[in-house]
């Protein structure tokens, strides 16, 4: 278990002496799920490398206010979680887009693919598929979206994600449950088992 | 409305690992019976499944340079940046505080068993939250929503 947690322990430590190659192992385990969070959020692949940047630079500077080395990735979500609060505030950003925008009935092409012919796990491994998973996460409330990719992407708890977000663990449970079945139903026949 | 309206709109919260208890035996005993219902519950394991294979993206080439640049550019935040007369301004606030908590708390000792049971929630609820963490950390892979909760429901009943 502590195996991990104490390697991060120990760069967070080093990274605080001054060690700029301490924090960028640190950078190299979180960038991708930093980025892709911010990504999810802002929908704006420029915007989101810009953030990540500021959130590791934000987050070197402010290292020695992290209380619990081993509380790190919640901490650094948070960071990144506040930036896109600030580009929202100020306007940079939209987080919230209306159903038309993104809606994927205009474009159920792979979805209507994906019901004839292949088995399961082939589905499941298509790119594509994947890229509309994404496209239908889109159209979430911007609350639902981030604990989704907090959860299944990055695979954190909700005891976690609670933190970051700054709620009880059951309303990040809420937030998931409710996700889960508006991308049910935007997924529509692709989810739907039939042999029964 | 009919049993299995009911039971459909708990189905999303029970298939996140969101229920317990009485409304959780419910829904597992109307999906052994009920078809239709079995077939939602799938469809919303299915739509979990597919969104834990999303996987994260990398940030674009170059960002650690241009984070390493700019970190080696700036001043650091210390551990103790207060100045002296912040602490000492600090102990006058925190004697404010008590003595103002002490005239209001004498008069009316009944608000205390509230605070008390407050504070024991609050207890709780850390301990839940540890639980959460310790499951999380010990087993990264799994869903760890659904996992937190039956240990917090083993604790409990044994
Ligand atoms: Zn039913």
């Amino acid at each position: 278990m502590s195996e991990e947690r104490d390697k991060v322990k120990e760069l967070v430590a080093r990274a605080r002496a001054g060690e700029v190659d301490a924090f960028e192992a640190l950078y190299r385990a979180h960038q991708g799920g930093i980025y892709t969070f911010l990504r999810g959020q802002v929908r704006d692949a420029e915007v989101a490398a810009d953030l990540t940047q500021d959130t590791f630079v934000r987050a070197w500077e402010s290292l020695a206010r992290l209380r619990e080395a081993g509380a790190f990735r919640g901490w650094l979500y948070q960071i990144a979680r506040n930036l896109v609060l600030d580009e929202a505030k100020s306007g940079r950003v939209r987080l919230e887009v209306p159903a038309s925008v993104v809606s994927s009935e205009e474009n159920p092409s792979v979805l209507e693919r994906a019901t004839e012919g292949d088995g399961p796990e082939e589905r499941l491994a298509s790119a594509e598929l994947k890229e509309e998973v994404w496209r239908a996460l889109e159209s979430l409330p911007a609350a639902q979206r981030e604990a989704v990719v907090m959860h299944h992407v990055e695979g954190m708890g909700t005891a976690e994600i609670a933190k970051v977000m700054g709620v009880r663990p059951g309303t990040v449970m809420s937030r998931l449950a409710r996700a889960r079945e508006a991308l049910r139903e935007k997924l529509g026949g692709y989810v739907e088992v039939s042999d029964e | 409305m009919s049993k299995c309206d009911l039971i459909r709109d708990r189905l999303s919260e029970y298939a996140v690992g969101g229920l317990r208890g009485r409304m959780r035996a419910r829904v597992e005993a109307h999906v052994g019976e009920c078809a239709g219902c079995r077939a939602e519950l799938k469809a919303l394991e299915r739509t979990g499944a597919l969104l834990d294979s999303l996987e994260t993206q990398d940030a674009p080439e170059g960002t650690w340079e241009a984070v390493r640049e700019r970190v080696l550019a700036r001043p650091r935040e210390r551990a103790r940046v207060r100045p002296r007369w912040a602490w000492a301004m600090s102990t006058v606030a925190l004697v404010v505080v008590v003595a103002v908590a002490a005239v209001v708390m004498v008069p009316r000792p009944v608000e205390r068993p509230v605070v008390v049971a407050a504070a024991a929630a609050d207890e709780e609820m850390q301990m839940t939250m540890d639980d959460h963490l310790s499951t999380v950390w010990a087993a990264p892979l799994s869903d760890m929503a659904a996992v937190g909760l039956r240990m917090a429901a083993l604790e409990e009943n044994g």
